[in-house]
């Protein structure tokens, strides 16, 4: 029911004193959701004692408020202070609902918070609707080949946390003046044992299920040394490089590029489809692709029921040409 | 080091899924098995021990056919395993299906608790965190490497980007296993034949009182996702289309 | 590079968890319970190996099918209560088929009534086998594939050789492999199912055959969810006609399932004339038939698969033992090919097999079943059944109705027919060369919800195989797919096979050489079989991979 005094809550993320890309998207959710119910939307923010500049980025979208707690025992992630630290704020501001992006952190501490707080987390959310009253959601399921729908049952606090790149992080709304900023109370225990530092390492195989952009190569492309064109592409593109099958079992690309049902599924925010014919073998690995462009010369090919655009013509004319169209548009601004 | 690994029966990755008529679930004539990132979890129990020594335990909760994959769990060398087991298994979520493992394990002492990441039916991903709130006790995820250390283990987790992170967490613990750190050992066949002599307890979900009943999410309607977009076919001068393609990534998709 | 084997002795290994092996080692269990008591010294169930390439018990067994239920009345009294059945025979028709119109046989012919018998999923029957095996105390090792014989002195058989594990594709060992054990045995029982690879190795190695060669004929079978009332469980209709052209042998079946389902197929003989023919095209062509399609209508295909079935028959059964070795089942060639029924007679002479075995147990003399079981096949059931059929398959060299009259004639004189016995030759051999053979139509536009492609079918057909492994499909000599068969046959491989393991794409100098998708394979042993130059061997590939027939 709508109420006034109906708060949603939306918890921001943050690594490197830098607000993850993700966050905007979670906000964007937040300011959706918090529309039918009437309700006030703040973002939380936990970090170390010291201030940074993260509550004044997020002070800028259109929210009722930034509740910033600042505790020595947050001044790096841990589940159990995230956890601890959440689970006094919610109890406090009695929200309807609270959202997270579904990242990697999130996976870590928000189910282990929903059950403290006799809830679940519904996770990896597509979408969010509420109808007849009711908080209905939706979410991937069997790798993305089917969706389905769950009802949010209407306890309040309800934990939300939406799929990567399912909410458009430019949709979250900016104010004109920034959100007044409140210092949230926070007494987190010490956690038993503090993290290293996080470090980066080159990965032994590629993590397809990643990247944001992949560039497929189907038997279209007839050779293996056609393959730098797809390289080049994805390189204009800032994509990863992937295959069906057959270009994989000739030894082509290694395994760990192979997209279909044996190999990796993979739901990128683009999924660049060059000489695919698009058996069904390849395309449950790959339908679940937030866009899909496909580049076949044949017509009928079914990779085409699926694309949101496609080219019909010559992979050899239209992908260079495609590279340099792609550079002049990220270089025209 | 006492070990337990949860693993899951799943329908197999290429089995080709149908939504069962009244949509309320996949149909169910389809090939089981292990759920892979479960594999993963259940070999790198089985290296711990062979590391470090000690008892590796399987334990799934699942109908009847689940037995299956504790059986495998059993050749690969899993000194016990338990069945939890219930007709509607498959239909618990992450939070009773973790109630149903700590129920089933109450009066056992494990040193860490090992789940694949996710599954890959539901794949919440949530269980074994469920779990370790439930019974109280460290957990971390994406774990990639587990060394025993003073007062506990030393485990290495993934994180975003590719960065990779240390921690030291105290026994006991869950840890949720990510795939492909290790290549899953094949069950001989000796290790088929010790298998059948090795204690399979099953343990009835209503002797547990845990039931679908429990369950704080539930799916109430599956379905093949439907594309709402309409294809946009573009043809002409390959120039003219890479320029009109690269608009679109650029504006509408605002990929670039 | 040597590899360090282990090894066990056995004191039997059965190859193949079908209606044969699982039947045998059942009976095998049966026998040690009952007499375990009196004769202390009898093998314990744990020196019995059930070995099955299948990745769990079922998976890779896939039939129509109509089952006679005689066999399993013997082996497990009670099995109606207690197996999975899909219906009791309710109705049974038999059709011709023209382009347009289904033509009903006024009086079913006699071999294709089946009253009292009962439709099942092979693939389930199979599983519920292996259960009930397993409770008998003996284990199926799944995922473990027979891959060589091992042979002693004067080639008696003594022992089986199980799969390597983790090998990669150029033969190197992976991180986690596994080598295959030597099972040492005085008696292997292939019960390997059509063209089974050890079976060819042994026959081979030791020259052996029947008066004929064995002869077979290709199955492309799909499930079907259809509608409630569609094709009422029980209803079994099989056809002849449209869209097999008159010069080769083949018909369909329509079976009603439980649970709103249907079985259909079409078999194909192979031993037809036109290199280019497509049995999987034919299959998709007679869903298209008014009467199939109404049938089909609003429903959905949940599952494809296809087996090839030994029609050979009586004069085709190669011997059934030898030192150290018997036959069982399809392997022996034991298909009662007029009534399209092989089931009971695998259930029949694995029970046989195991009664010859465990005699010789009790007398302490292995050696004596290469004498004691054949003499058990040529007494019982098994032999009176062929032999009234012993000329019927083979009057089909001459096509579909030639080989209706020699039907008739052969069923009139109690099996003789105009010849007896009527040789044929081998099926691969009848193939004719692109410019000689009679050439037919087999295109195929596939719209995707009727008809489909092989690839879309493969995917319904649940195969997966590991990626990383060598070829299990070997071609002796490519360069005679590139440079011969191109020409005199146009490789008839990328036709026959319903799998689309077998195509010749472009290479970088545009001439076509031929590739093969291992992964796509489903166990079939079309492609051992019709291949004119016979330089393709399969070979199982790494155990666990194939189909996963639930439901076939």
């Amino acid at each position: 029911m709508a109420s006034e005094h109906a708060t949603v809550l939306v918890v921001a993320e943050h690594r490197g004193g830098k607000l993850s890309a993700a966050t905007a998207e979670a906000i964007a959710a937040a300011q959706q959701l918090a529309a039918p119910w009437q309700a006030a939307v703040h973002a939380v923010l936990l970090e170390g004692a010291a201030e940074s500049g993260l509550a004044a980025q997020l002070a800028r979208y259109q929210l009722a408020g930034v509740l910033a707690a600042r505790h020595p025992a947050l001044a790096e992630y841990t589940p159990e202070a995230y956890t601890q630290a959440l689970q006094e704020i919610v109890s406090r501001r009695q929200p309807r609902a609270v959202l997270f992006a579904h990242s990697y952190q999130t996976r870590d501490f928000a189910p282990r918070l929903a059950t403290r707080m006799a809830r679940a987390l519904f996770g990896d959310l597509t979408a969010l609707r509420v109808e007849d009253g009711r908080l209905t959601v939706s979410r991937p399921m069997f790798q993305g080949r089917l969706a389905a729908d769950l009802v949010v049952p209407g306890e309040a606090p309800a934990f939300l946390s939406v799929q990567i790149g399912a909410f458009r992080a430019d949709r979250a709304a900016l104010a004109a003046a920034p959100a007044p900023i409140a210092a949230e109370m926070v007494a987190p225990a010490a956690p038993a044992a503090a993290p290293e530092a996080p470090f980066q390492e080159a990965k032994q195989a590629v993590d397809l299920t990643q990247a944001a952009i992949i560039v497929s190569a189907g038997r279209g492309i007839k050779e293996a040394k056609n393959l730098d064109l797809i390289r080049a592409l994805a390189d204009a593109l800032g994509g990863e490089v992937a295959a069906s099958r057959p270009i994989c079992d000739s030894g082509w690309l290694p395994m760990d590029r192979q997209v279909g049902s044996s190999g990796q599924t993979v739901a990128p925010k683009l999924y660049l489809a060059v000489g695919i014919s698009g058996a069904i073998q390849h395309l449950v690995g790959m339908k679940s692709s937030r866009a899909i462009v496909a580049i076949n010369k044949d017509r009928e090919a079914p990779i085409f029921e699926i694309a949101d655009y496609g080219v019909v013509g010559d992979l050899f004319e239209v992908v260079p040409a495609l590279i340099e169209a792609v550079k002049a548009a990220k270089a025209g601004g | 080091m006492r070990i337990l690994v949860c693993v899951k029966q799943v329908p197999a990755k290429d089995a080709p899924i149908k939504v069962a008529g009244d949509g309320a679930w996949i149909r169910e004539d389809v090939a089981y098995e292990t759920n892979e990132p479960d594999a993963y979890a259940l070999e790198e129990a089985l290296r711990q021990r062979e590391a470090h020594g000690g008892e590796v335990v399987a334990l799934t909760v699942g109908p009847a056919r689940a037995a299956q994959v504790l059986r495998e769990a059993l050749a690969k060398g899993a000194d016990r395993a338990i069945h939890v087991a219930g007709d509607d298994a498959h239909r618990l979520d992450s939070y009773a299906a973790a109630e149903a493992i700590a129920r089933a394990i109450a009066g056992e002492k494990f040193d860490l608790i090992f789940t694949g990441l996710q599954s890959e039916d539901y794949g919440y991903g949530q269980t074994g965190v469920v779990l370790a709130e439930l019974l109280g006790i460290a957990h971390a995820t994406i774990i990639m490497q587990v060394q025993p250390a003073a007062g506990g283990v030393r485990v290495k987790r993934e994180l975003e980007n590719g960065y990779f992170q240390y921690l030291n967490l105290p026994l006991p613990a869950v840890l949720t296993i990510q795939s492909g750190i290790n290549k899953l050992r094949y069950a001989t066949l000796m290790g088929i034949k010790q298998a059948k002599s090795k204690p399979l307890a099953t343990v009835a979900l209503a002797d547990l009182g845990v039931s679908p009943s429990l369950n704080r999410q539930s799916v109430a309607k599956l379905y093949v996702p439907v594309k709402t977009k309409k294809t946009e076919l573009l043809e002409g001068p390959a120039k003219e289309v890479a320029a009109q393609l690269a608009a679109r990534l650029k504006n509408d998709l605002r990929v670039i | 590079m040597t590899t360090e084997r282990p090894s066990l002795e056995a004191a039997v290994v059965i190859v193949g968890a079908g209606p044969a092996g699982l039947a045998c080692g059942l009976r095998l269990a049966q026998l040690l319970d009952e007499h375990r008591e009196r004769e202390p010294r009898l093998p314990a169930k744990d020196s019995i190996f059930i070995l099955e390439k299948g990745r769990e018990t079922g998976a890779h067994l896939l039939s129509g099918a109509v089952l006679d239920p005689s066999a399993l009345d013997r082996l497990l009294p009670g099995w109606r209560e207690r197996a999975p059945i899909e219906a009791a025979v309710a109705d049974d028709a038999a059709f011709f088929l023209t382009s347009r119109r289904a033509l009903r046989f006024p009086i079913t012919p006699p071999p294709l009534r089946n009253h009292g018998n009962y439709v099942v999923s092979l693939n389930r029957l199979g599983k519920w086998l292996g259960e009930q095996v397993e409770a008998a105390g003996l284990t199926i090792f799944t995922a473990t594939a027979g891959a060589r014989l091992l042979f002693g002195e004067r080639h008696a058989v003594i022992g089986v050789r199980t799969d390597d594990k983790g090998v990669d594709r150029r033969g190197e060992r992976k991180a986690n492999f596994e080598p295959g054990y030597d099972l040492k045995t005085p008696l292997v029982v292939l019960a390997e199912g059509p063209r089974g690879s050890l079976t060819k190795q042994l026959l081979g190695r030791l020259g052996l055959a029947g008066p004929n060669p064995q002869l077979y004929a290709l199955g492309v079978k799909e499930i079907w969810s259809v509608p409630a009332g569609r094709m009422p469980p029980g209803r079994v209709w099989h056809t002849m006609g449209w869209p097999v052209p008159r010069s080769m042998y083949g018909g369909g079946w329509i079976y009603g399932l439980a649970g709103h389902r249907v079985s259909l197929g079409l078999v194909t003989g192979l031993e037809y004339h036109d290199p280019g023919a497509d049995p999987h095209v034919l299959f998709q062509r007679f869903k298209t038939h008014p009467f199939v399609r109404r049938i089909l209508a609003g429903g959905e295909m949940i599952r494809y698969g296809a087996k090839t079935v030994p029609m050979g028959g009586y004069y085709s059964q190669p011997p059934a033992a030898g030192a150290g070795w018997m036959l069982i089942g399809d392997a022996a060639g034991l298909v009662n090919s007029q009534r399209l029924k092989g089931i009971h007679l695998a259930i029949h002479s694995g029970m046989l097999a195991a009664e010859a075995i465990f005699d010789s147990w009790r007398t302490g003399d292995p050696a004596a079943v290469a004498r004691t079981y054949p003499e058990r096949v040529a007494a019982g059931a098994i032999r009176r059944e062929l032999w009234t059929v012993r000329n019927f398959h083979q009057g089909f060299e001459r096509g579909l109705f030639a080989g209706l009259l020699n039907g008739a004639a052969q069923m009139l004189t109690g099996g003789r027919g105009w010849r007896d016995p009527m040789l044929a030759r081998a099926g691969h051999l009848r193939m004719q060369k692109l410019q000689a053979a009679p050439r037919h139509d087999w295109s195929l536009q596939p719209d995707e919800q009727l008809t489909f492609s092989k690839i879309t079918d493969v995917y319904h057909s649940g195969t997966r195989h590991e990626e990383d492994q060598p070829p299990h499909l070997i071609i002796h000599d490519t360069d005679i797919c590139n440079t011969r068969c191109i020409v005199e046959y146009g490789n008839p491989c990328q036709h026959f096979c319903p799998a689309q393991v077998y195509e010749m794409l472009p290479a970088e100098d545009g001439t076509k050489r031929i590739h093969v998708n291992a992964s796509n394979c489903v166990h079939c042993k079309t492609c051992d079989i019709q291949d004119p130059y016979e330089i393709i061997t399969w070979v199982p590939p790494e155990g666990g991979g194939g189909p996963n027939y639930e439901g076939m």
